[in-house]
This record gives C-alpha cells, sequence and structure tokens, in this order.
C-alpha cells in the first residue's frame, strides 16, 4: 500500500522547510524530499544574512509543540513528527488529482549506511579522488567519498559514485561496516545481452569474467524475449541496435511489459544516437555508444550495477504537492550564447556572490579570513559587479533576479567588519533595488557609516592585468569619461536561473513554465502553478529574498492545506493520547545504564569491564548492562529486558548518534511505562575516533556517562499541562484585499471569522486598481472577492466598526468591537491585522492646484474611465520617487514603478509617438516585471535619473508643467514640456496608533508594522496569536498582498486548528519569593514572555509565549527564574561530572 | 551656574550649623523626612535613621568618621515604591554611588528623594572607631577629626586610622547628588559652601534662603591633592592584592580564614539578591555527593563552596562595587575582602569603560552584552 501524506514537498531549502513546518504543525503529515544529500538548500552555504548579519534561520522552528520537533539549528538539522525527509530524493512520476495524487520517488542511495555509519571519517582519509566541494563553491577540494556540509545532524558520509574511481579503500577502512557496495550479490545478477556482433559478446565476456556478473548472450530479439521470459533472475538488460528480426524498440517495449522495473540500456553506432535516444524516453535507462571500450564500460557497469542495487523507488499518495526547488545561479562560465568570457571568471580573484560568501564563512576555506584565493593574500580592493547574468536580455534573462542588490551590499559591508574597514568597497550597479522593508536604511547605513562605495555603471568587462596579478574593471561616469581602476578582486553578482533540469521536471509534474523557464504562476495566486493542487513556495516561482520567500512558502502551504481540507485527505489521522506515566518523583534515582557494544571501535579503545565497574559505582545508578548493537530490535529488547528486571526509574542509553534513538525513546516509554523525560542517550563512540593520548577516550566516555547520570539524578518530574481552551475563530482588523483573503482562507477551513471594516465598503485601497501590467483585471478579481467573502457563512463582516478593545492571549481573546449597530462583545482564538495604507497626500509640484498635474494613480483612473484621451496629448512627464525614500520616509513603496510603468505602456499603446519622459532615481521593478521595462524603453519612454540632491525643478506656464533636470546622458540641463504631470506619490500605512494600544503591537519608524523577525517570521508579531499582511505590514503589489495574507492565515490556523494548547516541558519559572523584581530577565527575554505585574509585584511568564530559551534564567543573579530541567543544582553536579577523573 | 550658598557656623561648632541646615530642610513643606547618621546614645556608633521631627536632629552627625554601614540599601527600602511623601537623604560618596546603581537595578527609586552629599574625608571601620573615640563625647570627637580646615587634618588619632578602603577612595567629593555640603577645603569654623547640582537641589536651596557666595573657595584644589594621595594608596594596594591573589591557590590561602558566615554579601550595598543562591537549595548538596568529592582527593574542606561563593558574589557585583569597604567592616575574621573585591573591579570596570554611580544613563554592562563585543575576551568561547 501507498504511504500515505497532507502533502509532499520538493525541495527542503528554507521555503521548503517553511512549507513543510507550516503544514505539520496544523496536523498534516508531510514527505519533503531534496535531491541532494542535505537539507537547507542555498542557505547551508550563507552564514550572515542582513539586516541582522547573522543568521536566524531558528526562529523559523515551531513556537507551540516544541516538544513534537527538535528544538535546535536548523541548518544543522530538522526533526518533526510530522516531516519525513528523504534526501537525495526526486519525483519520478505524478498522477493523479488534487487531493489524491500518486507519487513515486526515486531515491539515489549514498551507498553508506546511515545506520552503520558513525562518521568517523575513516573513508575519506584514504579517499584518492580529489573534485570541486559544493558546499564551498568550488573553493576547495572533497574527496568522493564525504560529508555534504559539515555541520548537519544527523551527519553521514555519502559515496559519490559519478566521480569514484572504484578503488574500493573506503569499504576496507570503513570499522563499522557501512560501505556496501554489493561485491556479494554479483554472483546473483544476470546480465542478458541481446546483439548480433560476435565481438561484441567476446569482449563482454572478457571483461564480465572478472567483475564476476553471469552473463547471458543472444543474438535475436525473440531469443531475448524469450529468455526475460522463462529466467526470473535477469537484472540487466543490453540491447544492441544491430538485431535482425525485431527492432531495438519492440525489444525494449517486449521487455518491460514482462517486467515493468527491469532496466533496459541500448548499445548504439554513432549513427543512431537519435533513435537510441528516444529509446530512452520510452523507458530505456540510457544508450551506449559503441565500440564499446573496456576501460570506460567497466566502470560504467560496476556503478550502474550498485545504481540498480542500492537505489530506491517509494510510492507515496499525497494531498497536494508544494515546490519549493529554489533557484541556482547564473554559472558565469557558461555563456548560452557562446560568447566570450567577459567577466575573466577564470581567474581566482573573481568569484561568484556565493563563492565569496564562503570565503567569509568560518567553515570555508580561509576559516573565514579574507584572502585572496590565488596567494593568500589580504584583500585590499573589491569590486562587485551587479546583475551579473541578469537583466541582459541577450542572456534569455529580461528579469531581475530581485535579490542581489542586497547580496552585494550585504557582502560588502561583511568585507569591511571582516577587515576592521581596511578593504576598499565597490559596487557597481545599474539601478540599486532597495524596495523592500528596510533595505534603503541598510543601503544608507552601508554607504554613509560603513564606507561602502556605489557607483552606477555597468563595466563592459573585467580583464587581468599586471601579470594577472591585478583586475582591470572600466566604465563610464555619467559625465562620459572612461574610469578604468584596478581591483584585486572582483565579486560577480550572479542572478538567479531556474534549477538544473528545470525542463524535465516541469515534463514530470505537469507544469507550464514561462519565457525564463522558471514555472508559470498564476495572477492573484502566486502560490498556484498551472496544475491545480501543485503549488509553488520560496522561490520558485519567481526569485525572492528571504523574507519574501518564507511568506510564500506559507501561502503555498496554506493553498495546499485547503486543498488537503477540500478533499478531507488522511480525514482523522488520530494522534495517540499521551500516556500517563507512574510519578517516581519521590523515589531515590535509580537508573540503568546500558552500553552499547555493537561497533568493534569501542571495544578496541576502551576496556568495557572496568568502564561497567566505574560506572556501577557511580551513586544511583543500580545497574550496568552490555547490549549487542541498540539500534536492532533485538538489542532494544534487551534493554526493555533489562528494565522489566531491574525496575529502574531512569534509563540511559550509550550509544552512538543519539539524535536516532529521541522518537524510539517514546516507544520505550510506553513499553516500560517510564516517562522518556526520564531517559537519555548519549554519544559514547565519538571520543573513540581519535586517540590523543591513553586512556583519553576511557576517561571521555566515563564523563560523558556520568555527566548524563547526573543530569537525569535531577530530571524533573514533567509538570502538569498548563493548557489553553481555544476559541476557534479568528478576528480580522481590515476588509481590503488582504482583510479579505485572510479571512477567506481560514473560512475555508470551517472556523469562524468576524472581518471588521472600518469603511462603509469592503475593498480598500485595491479597488482604485483599474489594470494591471500582466493584463488581468484587478476590479473583476476584487468585485468576485468581495462576493465570496460577503456570501461566505463562516464570515461575519462589520462595516463601519472599530475594535475598541482587545484582552487576553493567543488561543483566547475577548474584543469588544464598536459599529453602527453598538457594542459587540468576540471572543476569538487569533487576531490577523491587515489595516492597509494608502496613497500619500502630496501637496508640491502643483498637484491640487493645476489639473494638469495628477499622481500615477489618478492618471490610471482617467485612463481607464477615458476622461484623458491620450491621443490628444503632445507630452507627458513622469517624476518618481517624489517624497519617497528621503528623509521624510526612507523607503520604497515598491509599488509606484510598476504603476509608472503601466501608465507608459499604455499610453504609448494608445499614442506610440507621445513622447513621455520619466524622471527616476533608481527604476524597481524585480523579477519579471522587469519585462516591462524593457517593453517601456523599446516604445521609446525616455528615462531620465536624477540624484536627489539635484531633483527636477518644476514651474507652470499657461497652467502647463514646465520640468528642468540635469540629464546625465546629456550632462546638460534639459527642460520638458508637458502637457501632464504624473507624480508617483508613494504609499503610507494607514494610521493605526489606536490599534497599537488596543492589541498591544508596536510599528516601526516608517509606521508599519513591525514582525516578531524579519525574515524568519515576517508575519508574525512577537506577542503570539497576531499576525500582520498586506500593505500595513509593508509597501506590496496586489499578488505580494495576496500571499502575505494567505501566509498571515497559515500561521494563525496552527492555533485554530488546536482544541487546547498546552505547555512544553521546558519553561522557564519565576521563584517569586527570590525575586527581587529586577526586571533583568524581562529585559532579556526575546520572545516578549515576561511581564513585571506592578499590582502584584510578581514577574509574570507567559507560558506559551516562552521558548524555554534560557536568556532569564542566566541574566537572573539568584536563580529566581529557573528552566524546567535545567536547574543550578543539576547543571552544577553535570560540569563536576565533566570534570570529575576516574579514580 | 549653580546656585552656591554657605551655611554660617557660630561657636565653632559646624555639626551644630549643620544641624541647623538640615532644620531648615525639614521645615521645609516639600521634604517629609530626613535620613541621616544620627547619635541614638551617648557613646557608639552614628546610626543612619529616619528623622521626621526637627527636635530629633539634635543627635545628627554627618561629619562624624563613622560608617557603620552603607545607607544604600536602606535607602533603597525607603524609596522602592510609594510613601507619598518625599524625603532626603544626607550620604556619603559612595553610598550615592550604591545608591544609582540599586536604581538601575530597579531596587529603589529617585523619585522622591533629595540627596545630600557631603564630602568625604574617610570614616574609622566600626571597632577603630571605638578606639578613635577613646573616653571622649563623640561630638567632640567629630570637631576634633576635621580641625580647622576640611581635608587637612591628619586621619591617624588613637594609633587608628581610617578604613583602608577610605584611604584608597577616589571619589571623596559626590556624585549624582541634589546638594552638595562642601567640606574639603572649608574653614569649618567660619562657614560651609553648600551647592546645588540639580534643578531640584537649586529648587531646594533657592527656598532656604541662605546667603550666596561666589564660589566653594579652596574645595577644588583641596580635592585634588586628596584625591592624588589616594589613587596613590589605591595603586599600591591593587598591586599588592594582586600579587597575594594571582593563583587560585593563593586565592584559597587568602580567603582561608573564611567560614562562610555571609557578613560580606550582607554588608555589600549593591549585592541586592532578595535571597542569595547560596541559601536556596542550589547548594544543598546530598550526603553521597560530599562523599565522592571527599574520595576525589581525600579530604574535603567543609563548609564547601567558599571560593565559589567569593566567584559568584565578583561575577554578580564586581561591576557594580563602589569600593565602600563595608565588606571588610563585616567579616568578622579580618580577611581583607575590601582589597580583593577592589583588584577585580578595578579589572571588570575598566574593560567595559563602566564606573559604578557615574551615571543612571549606563546600564549594568551584562545587562547590555552583545555578542559581538569584547571579541579579545570571548572570541575563545565561540
Amino acid at each position: 500500500m501507498r504511504k500515505q501524506y497532507g502533502a509532499l514537498v520538493v525541495g527542503a531549502g528554507i521555503g521548503g522547510i517553511r512549507a513543510a513546518l507550516d503544514l505539520a504543525v496544523t496536523g498534516h503529515k508531510v514527505a519533503l524530499i531534496d535531491r541532494r544529500p542535505t537539507h537547507g538548500g542555498i542557505l547551508s552555504q550563507l552564514d550572515h544574512q542582513f539586516p541582522s548579519d547573522h543568521c536566524g534561520m531558528c526562529k523559523m522552528l515551531p513556537l507551540m509543540s516544541r516538544d513534537s520537533s527538535s528544538q535546535f539549528c536548523l541548518r544543522k538539522g530538522l526533526f518533526h513528527d510530522n516531516i519525513d525527509i528523504m534526501l537525495s530524493t526526486e519525483v519520478a512520476e505524478l498522477e493523479g488529482e488534487p487531493g489524491k495524487f500518486f507519487v513515486s520517488l526515486s531515491t539515489k542511495s549514498p551507498l553508506i549506511d546511515p545506520t552503520k555509519c558513525v562518521s568517523c571519517g575513516k573513508c575519506a582519509e584514504v579517499c584518492p579522488v580529489r573534485v570541486p566541494s559544493e558546499f564551498n563553491a568550488g573553493l576547495t577540494e572533497r574527496t568522493a567519498v564525504y560529508l555534504p556540509v559539515p555541520h548537519a545532524i544527523p551527519n553521514h558520509y555519502v559515496l559519490d559514485l559519478d566521480n569514484c574511481q572504484r578503488c574500493w579503500k573506503c569499504h576496507d577502512a570503513c570499522p563499522t561496516g557501512a560501505i556496501d557496495l554489493k561485491f556479494n550479490e554479483r554472483v546473483d545478477f544476470h546480465i542478458l545481452v541481446v546483439d548480433r556482433d560476435p565481438a561484441v559478446e567476446t569482449m563482454l565476456k572478457d571483461i564480465l569474467n572478472e567483475l564476476n556478473f553471469p552473463l547471458h548472450c543472444v543474438q535475436t530479439g525473440q531469443a531475448a524475449v524469450d529468455m526475460l521470459a522463462s529466467d526470473d533472475r535477469i537484472r540487466l538488460v543490453l540491447v544492441g541496435m544491430n538485431i535482425n528480426d525485431m527492432d531495438a524498440e519492440r525489444v525494449l517495449t517486449r521487455s518491460l511489459e514482462l517486467n515493468a522495473d527491469i532496466p533496459v540500456v541500448v548499445m548504439a553506432e554513432t549513427s543512431q544516437i537519435s533513435t537510441a535516444a528516444a529509446m530512452v524516453t520510452q523507458g530505456a535507462r540510457e544508450y551506449l555508444v559503441k565500440p564499446l571500450e573496456a576501460k570506460r564500460f567497466v566502470p560504467w557497469l560496476d556503478k550502474l550495477y550498485m545504481r540498480i542495487m542500492s537505489d530506491t523507488t517509494e510510492d507515496l499518495e499525497v494531498g497536494a504537492v508544494v515546490l519549493a526547488g529554489g533557484f541556482e545561479c547564473y554559472n558565469p562560465v557558461v555563456d548560452p550564447e557562446g560568447g566570450e568570457d567577459i567577466w575573466s571568471y577564470g581567474h581566482p580573484g573573481v568569484l561568484t556572490a556565493v563563492e565569496f560568501e564562503r570565503l567569509l564563512s568560518g567553515t570555508g576555506p580561509t576559516g573565514g579570513r579574507l584572502l585572496h584565493p590565488g596567494d593568500n593574500s589580504e584583500v585590499r580592493k573589491i569590486a562587485w559587479i551587479q546583475c551579473v547574468g541578469s537583466r541582459d536580455v541577450k542572456k534569455n534573462a529580461d528579469f531581475c533576479s530581485g535579490i542581489c542588490c542586497m547580496f552585494s551590499i550585504k557582502e560588502a559591508v561583511l568585507a569591511k567588519k571582516a577587515t576592521n574597514g581596511a578593504v576598499e568597497t565597490t559596487i557597481f550597479y545599474m539601478d540599486m533595488r532597495t524596495s523592500g522593508k528596510g533595505y534603503q536604511r541598510y543601503r544608507n547605513k552601508a554607504e554613509h557609516e560603513k564606507g561602502v562605495r556605489l557607483v552606477r555603471s555597468r563595466p563592459h568587462s573585467v580583464i587581468p592585468v599586471n601579470d594577472g596579478m591585478d583586475l582591470k574593471v572600466e566604465y563610464m561616469t555619467d559625465a562620459g569619461e572612461l574610469v578604468s581602476e584596478t581591483y584585486d578582486m572582483v565579486v560577480l553578482a550572479a542572478g538567479a536561473r531556474p534549477p538544473g533540469g528545470m525542463e524535465k521536471f516541469a515534463l514530470t509534474m505537469g507544469l507550464d513554465l514561462n519565457e525564463w523557464g522558471f514555472a508559470q504562476m498564476q495572477p492573484y495566486a502566486s502560490e498556484r502553478t498551472s496544475r491545480l493542487g501543485v503549488f509553488a513556495a520560496g522561490s520558485f516561482g519567481e526569485p525572492r529574498d528571504i523574507s519574501e520567500s518564507v511568506i510564500q512558502a506559507s501561502a503555498a502551504a496554506q493553498a495546499a492545506s485547503r486543498i488537503i481540507k477540500v478533499y478531507d485527505v488522511l480525514a482523522g489521522i488520530e494522534s495517540e493520547p499521551e500516556p500517563e506515566y507512574p510519578d517516581v518523583s519521590r523515589e531515590p534515582p535509580r537508573i540503568l545504564v546500558a552500553v552499547c557494544t555493537s561497533c568493534p571501535t569501542l571495544e578496541q579503545t576502551v576496556d568495557l569491564e572496568a568502564l561497567s565497574r566505574k560506572m556501577s559505582a557511580v551513586h544511583s545508578v543500580c545497574k550496568v548492562i552490555s547490549v549487542g548493537a541498540t539500534c536492532t530490535g533485538e538489542g532494544w529488547a534487551e534493554i526493555e529486558k533489562g528494565a522489566a528486571e531491574f525496575k529502574p526509574n531512569r534509563v540511559l542509553i550509550g550509544a552512538c548518534m543519539p539524535y536516532a534513538y529521541i522518537p524510539r525513546l517514546k516507544e520505550l516509554g510506553r513499553s516500560i511505562g517510564l516517562n522518556p523525560a526520564l531517559m537519555d542517550v548519549v554519544d559514547i563512540y565519538t571520543p573513540t575516533f581519535v586517540l590523543e593520548s591513553e586512556g583519553q577516550a576511557e576517561k571521555e566516555v566515563f564523563a560523558a556517562l556520568s555527566m548524563a547520570v547526573a543530569r537525569l539524578q535531577g530530571a524533573d518530574p514533567v509538570p502538569v499541562p498548563v493548557t489553553v481552551d481555544v476559541a476557534r475563530s479568528a478576528l480580522v482588523v481590515g476588509g481590503g484585499l488582504a482583510g479579505m483573503t485572510a479571512s477567506m482562507a481560514i473560512a475555508d477551513q470551517g472556523y469562524g471569522v468576524c472581518l471588521v471594516e472600518s469603511e462603509e465598503e469592503l475593498g480598500g485601497m485595491a479597488m482604485r486598481l483599474h489594470t494591471q501590467l500582466d493584463g488581468s483585471d484587478p476590479h473583476k478579481f476584487m468585485e468576485e472577492l468581495i462576493g465570496q467573502v460577503e456570501k461566505h457563512p463562516n464570515i461575519k463582516v462589520l462595516k463601519d466598526s472599530r475594535v475598541a478593545i482587545s484582552r487576553g492571549s493567543a488561543g483566547r481573546f475577548r474584543s469588544a468591537i464598536a459599529g453602527p449597530q453598538g457594542v459587540f462583545p468576540l471572543e476569538h482564538g487569533v487576531s490577523i491585522l491587515a489595516t492597509g495604507g494608502h496613497e500619500t497626500k502630496v501637496y508640491e509640484s502643483g498637484l491640487c492646484v493645476h489639473k494638469s498635474v495628477m499622481t500615477h494613480l489618478a492618471l490610471e483612473e482617467q485612463l481607464a474611465t477615458g476622461v484623458l484621451d491620450a491621443g490628444a496629448l503632445t507630452g507627458v512627464a513622469m517624476i518618481q520617487c517624489w517624497r519617497s525614500r528621503d528623509e521624510d520616509r526612507t523607503y520604497c513603496s515598491r509599488v509606484c514603478c510598476p504603476e509608472m510603468l503601466k501608465n507608459v505602456l499604455t499610453l504609448k499603446k494608445r499614442n506610440p509617438d507621445l513622447p513621455i519622459y520619466v524622471f527616476y532615481r533608481d527604476i524597481m521593478v524585480q523579477g519579471f516585471m522587469e519585462t516591462y521595462y524593457t517593453q517601456a524603453r523599446k516604445a521609446g519612454a525616455i528615462f531620465i535619473h536624477y540624484e536627489p540632491d539635484n531633483k527636477p525643478k518644476v514651474a507652470f506656464e499657461d497652467g502647463k508643467p514646465v520640468i528642468t533636470a540635469l540629464d546625465p546622458v546629456l550632462n546638460a540641463e534639459v527642460e520638458i514640456r508637458a502637457d501632464i504631470l504624473s507624480l508617483s506619490s508613494g504609499l503610507e500605512p494607514n494610521d493605526v496608533e489606536d490599534l497599537l494600544e488596543v492589541f498591544g503591537v508596536e510599528v516601526n519608524e516608517d509606521g508599519f508594522y513591525q514582525e516578531a523577525d524579519f525574515k524568519w517570521r515576517p508575519v508574525d508579531f512577537l506577542k503570539q496569536g497576531i499576525y500582520m499582511c498586506g500593505a500595513a505590514h509593508s509597501p506590496r503589489r496586489m499578488d505580494e498582498t495576496v500571499a502575505s495574507a494567505k501566509a498571515a492565515a497559515q500561521r494563525a490556523l496552527r492555533i485554530l486548528s488546536t482544541e487546547k494548547i498546552a505547555r512544553e516541558t521546558v519553561v522557564a519559572s519565576v521563584r517569586h519569593s527570590l525575586c527581587s523584581l529586577c526586571q533583568a530577565c524581562v529585559a532579556a527575554c526575546p520572545y516578549g514572555a515576561r511581564v513585571v505585574d506592578l499590582e502584584e509585584g510578581k514577574i509574570i511568564v507567559d507560558e506559551i509565549l516562552c521558548q524555554g530559551c534560557g536568556a532569564c534564567a542566566a541574566v537572573c543573579p539568584n536563580s529566581a527564574t529557573i528552566l524546567k530541567g535545567f536547574h543550578d543544582g543539576p547543571m552544577m553536579s553535570v560540569i563536576d561530572a565533566a570534570l570529575e577523573q576516574p579514580a | 551656574m549653580a546656585t552656591t550658598v554657605k551655611i554660617q557656623v557660630d561657636g565653632n561648632n559646624p555639626v551644630l550649623a549643620l544641624q541647623g541646615f538640615l532644620k531648615g530642610l525639614l521645615d521645609d513643606e516639600s521634604i517629609g523626612g530626613i535620613l541621616v547618621p544620627v547619635h541614638l546614645f551617648e557613646k557608639g556608633l552614628p546610626m543612619p535613621t529616619l528623622v521626621t521631627d526637627s527636635a530629633k536632629l539634635s543627635g545628627a552627625d554627618p561629619l562624624a568618621p563613622a560608617f557603620s554601614m552603607n545607607s544604600a540599601k536602606l535607602l533603597a527600602r525607603l524609596t522602592r515604591g510609594q510613601s507619598g511623601e518625599r524625603i532626603a537623604a544626607v550620604l556619603r560618596p559612595c553610598e550615592i554611588r550604591a545608591f544609582v546603581e540599586l536604581v538601575k537595578l530597579n531596587q529603589g527609586s529617585l523619585d522622591d528623594v533629595v540627596i545630600v552629599g557631603v564630602d568625604c574625608m574617610g570614616a574609622y571601620d566600626n571597632l577603630s572607631y571605638k578606639t578613635f573615640l577613646g573616653d571622649a563625647d563623640s561630638f567632640q570627637a567629630t570637631l576634633d577629626f576635621h580641625g580647622l580646615i576640611g581635608g587637612e587634618a591628619d586621619t591617624v588619632r588613637n594609633g587608628v586610622d581610617i578604613a583602608s578602603a577610605c584611604q584608597s577612595c577616589e571619589h571623596p567629593a559626590p556624585q549624582n547628588a541634589d546638594v552638595v555640603i562642601g567640606i574639603a577645603g572649608a574653614h569649618l569654623h567660619e562657614s560651609i559652601p553648600v551647592m546645588a547640582t540639580s534643578a531640584r537641589g537649586e529648587a531646594l536651596l533657592s527656598g532656604l534662603n541662605l546667603p550666596d557666595i561666589e564660589s566653594a573657595n579652596g574645595r577644588d584644589k583641596t580635592l585634588e591633592s586628596l584625591i592624588a594621595a589616594r589613587i596613590v594608596n589605591r595603586d599600591a594596594m591593587l598591586e599588592k592584592t594582586k600579587a597575594l591573589t594571582g593563583t587560585l591557590t593563593d586565592l584559597s590561602e587568602y580567603l582561608s580564614a573564611c567560614v562562610n558566615c555571609y557578613n560580606c554579601r550582607v554588608a555589600c550595598p549593591v549585592c541586592y539578591c532578595k535571597e542569595c543562591v547560596f541559601n536556596t537549595d542550589v547548594f544543598e548538596h546530598k550526603p553521597w555527593q560530599y562523599m565522592e568529592w571527599a574520595k576525589r582527593k581525600g579530604s574535603l574542606k567543609m563548609p564547601t563552596d567558599t571560593i565559589f561563593y567569593h566567584l559568584t558574589r565578583m561575577a554578580h557585583m564586581s561591576t557594580a562595587c563602589v569600593g565602600c569597604g563595608q565588606c571588610s567592616n563585616a567579616c568578622p575574621n579580618g580577611i581583607p575582602v575590601m582589597e580583593l573585591f577592589r583588584t577585580v573591579a578595578a579589572r571588570t570596570q575598566e574593560s567595559f569603560d563602566y564606573e559604578p554611580g557615574r551615571s543612571l544613563d549606563e546600564s549594568p554592562p551584562l545587562s547590555v552584552f552583545k555578542e559581538d563585543e569584547f571579541q579579545e575576551t570571548v572570541s575563545h568561547m565561540a
């Protein structure tokens, strides 16, 4: 039977992880796959993310039901009860329909048994192969048997068969026999060869004799088919294309009919390659070109054999599919047009952005020091060149990768930091696209405080000079001068490309691709692909930065969970009730210690009997038993037997890879009736790998075990969980696009929604839009949405109303809503604030005075309603960033550039000869919107750049605007006379002063809601149970608003999907009798989970907000604050045990 | 320019003049009480006393070279929460500095208190004060101690000198007070200058109708030479202590007379915990643990955790240590605790460029510590 899951998530980068976690925490089973041998995607390589310039991925971990997932660095590992991770795995087939997809997955075996590999590294030590390391972006080398990333948990070696020389030294070196190359099974691997050429038979017999494969040679297709039918030992068919009685295709078809899984390999002459390739699409595994040479054939066959024997396939049934395959970085070597390598990428001083990031990483080639990869010298001058492989029509990249501008600014800042400001940094750019929340501030800080130099110009090439010591970069200044500068390092901001193999993948998944090879997404639903039930998370649909990828992932999870809900997939997977464990808190501790002796490395280095004797002498250890192999069923049974016999109230297991046992401790708990919190597993194998001195391993193993004993002695009996009964409905504030989308998403899951709108009608700001760049009709969309919302049985719409008060905490809020019918009380489990924004009021440049001056939105309206006749115009001028990105508002409003392009294209369509002049600072059109900028320029609109300190001046003659500005291309003042001046006025969040107090939330300096974490929790407020979306969160276009609303709804569903919220095992509490109320803990708490109750004179901990990080306990001087399970006493005993030397 | 007024001294008795000044304060409607050292009995130490009846000020002796305890903690009790009335507190510089630290930790409040700082010429520890006093009258002894000009008299009397903490104290002048009584350099038998050093002090002084003077002549110079001498003492003391406590073994020997009475902690003005962790269950070890520890080395000193106790206190409060010396004053076994703590504090305070009591705006360093700070100190922990 097929294994069933709610959803399949393809790609385990941050997009996939976020989507998987979002689904998992709402109770859905998720299969998370990645074709790479590790999870984490590109972020496993990146250590620093702006604006904090730190990592912070751990902030994505579930905040509730923390016990169901491991709580540590997400770059290292991801464990959740509801998520099964399958690595080195790809989708082979996808059939079926939404709610019931049949998926078949094929998994490449790492050829090293992860249950046996103890990560000792002996295999890599003997491996003779050296190939560029993917993890270090080619800056270092790795062996063929290697650790894909240095930090993963579990971290097992994998064998890269493609680069393996088949010396088998690793097999001999492995102390645990984890490397299985299937030597013994060869004699049972029968190969059928169908070929008329006797030379082939002779050669194969020669070779295969050596390899021990039984060989069967026939000359006709019929003989082959007969043999296949009668002999079920055949495991591989090699078919030549020269047989007479039937053609090779027929042999292939018949073979597959007889045995659907049999691998068939075609042997073709050079002239037959195209036919052979066609056979591969019909089901052949691959084709070989004759003549076969032993030198190449033998390794090929050997590796094919190992693949066939080791690789596995698995069939699943899933409700929905989420694609999170991310993107690939443009490779500057491969010019798709076969052009010259203008960037001198082969030079050691020319790096891509990812390579540079590795150079700055502590796990990179230089340990984080900024040294030149050519000669390890200090780097003094670095240039970044933007838009390499992006915004380049010639390279089929008429799109903006959207991430590189911030990426490069961050790298320049990091380089400054790494060198204490000594390194000179210059970024060459076309438009500095800082249109995200806080991006413009980050740029300003980099430029004005950190001394990063920004040059608006595109160098044409990078040329090594001075015997290759320096790199020459030439560029044109605004004044038209050619400037030549030399650098010792150049970083290419290589843009995003569709992930490798996208075309084949699209074929498998049944997806449409857009003209640049990315998945084609749907308007107003940027998580929807062309196939129903298949969604895109992260940056799969369009290149995106981290926070937008995370939002997109949550939106995709929301869409997937809607499908799962609608089709009732896996209805009623009941979670097993937590068993009741006996209270052992009053008994003196009795600890059973089980030492796993399965691997020989322990026995060789440690005197097990002496160890056992010493451990028995440790206080409260009641028995030490040796177990053959705890990782096997038999070994586990021995532990259960030991527990039954000695009746311990604590169990300690010494083995390898403790994390592998964590889920099994729960089972052990059930079978022996002991709370798993009173059990522990410690690693006693790692100390045996590196031996520095005699007896050191013994000491370390003993210390590891006795530390765990000390910890278990003081283990807390688990407290009675405090639970909140969840009020399973939502309050949504704001009835615009964001609020309505969020309401629909929650209501469709069967929960009640109260939607409060302060205006008399639903719709908000989006109602002012008439057209969209992609040709879709926003009005129609909005009207349909309003209709759906008003008719939805689960949504109660309150117009002309306001939230007057809201009290309580996540799961149960009590609010009062004041409306025309009076005040109405509401109990709800979550709140979503979608209060939107508005066009900024501008009273400059004659706006509101002269009829000829209007905002972009007004122009759109006049064009849409026909008030303005484009044909009658003789000239139009537009000014961008009229108010945004200056001292008043240091952010990009994000919507004005697309709005401007929309008007330009409409005007040009109606009056192609109309002169249009656009004054701009940076054109901010990320992603595929770039193409409209290209179209606008092609249509003849003239774009004139201006600097903020020299803005265009506007005067009026006969009521018509006259704009004077410096044209940097002409390097002269220009005077533009136009009929119409259209201004981008920018977007401001609505005033929410009253709501801040009602909900106890905050806004940032620009008035947008302050999220819990900009990158990793982009739609959460710090206060749990309250979420944000739409333009109140940040300036957003309609698609982005919809995505954020769906993301907020998905986050909210986490709470609504449970009846009760239980307290976690590890939370902090305050011993009030000891507390001096100094409030150091309140300041230290990163989750805002602590407040001081002045009336009671007590520090109050919100146990649902508390994430058990322990920052409070660390700052509290006298242990008035304690963390469950980490009391001072037991912790000191653990330290004591660690320092203890065996007598 | 801050207001400077003078208290006229009649009958060569500056103590009486100051009592008069305090009476004037208490008569002001805005002040409900005054915390000031008072001789409650004819002999013995003047004790910090909250006086609400101006008649009771006749025992007040703000100039007595006695320092029975640091009043910062007492003032914290008086100002934490609301009493509804404003009080004045007559404090030594080190008491003010300790109080500022406590306010930072939310243990007290400056909202309803007027700090009257008095230039400090040093004080004897509690045992020496008795010797210093001998059979003399307490007030007379105070007058003798100060002589004619503040800060000029020799401090050795009857074979005892002021406490070593005071000898090496570089802060004889009050910081962060509202009103400063300028003893240093003053002709004590003529008049004592009083400076307003905050808006609150300004308002208070202007209501007292005392005669203005240009400035406290000679005070700066006296303070300067006083501080110079004390810094020399301090540096010699730090050197000496450093040499004595450089290793764990030396430190153990230094503290070998410690009986874990925790008096130093009780006396410490900036040790603010309600209940010390050393009194909690954390240090209630199991009998078998003692046995195991003893077995490991063959013997175990009881009570245990002596060094750990002192190290913990250093970790908790060395950045806030104002060097008042009350720890040494409280030690029944004559351990030079102040010397040890000031030596450690000198290092920790220097690394954070932190001076306890300097400003309310400077947060306690460990509460604002950022992970990328002090790389030279913490990089090995990464």
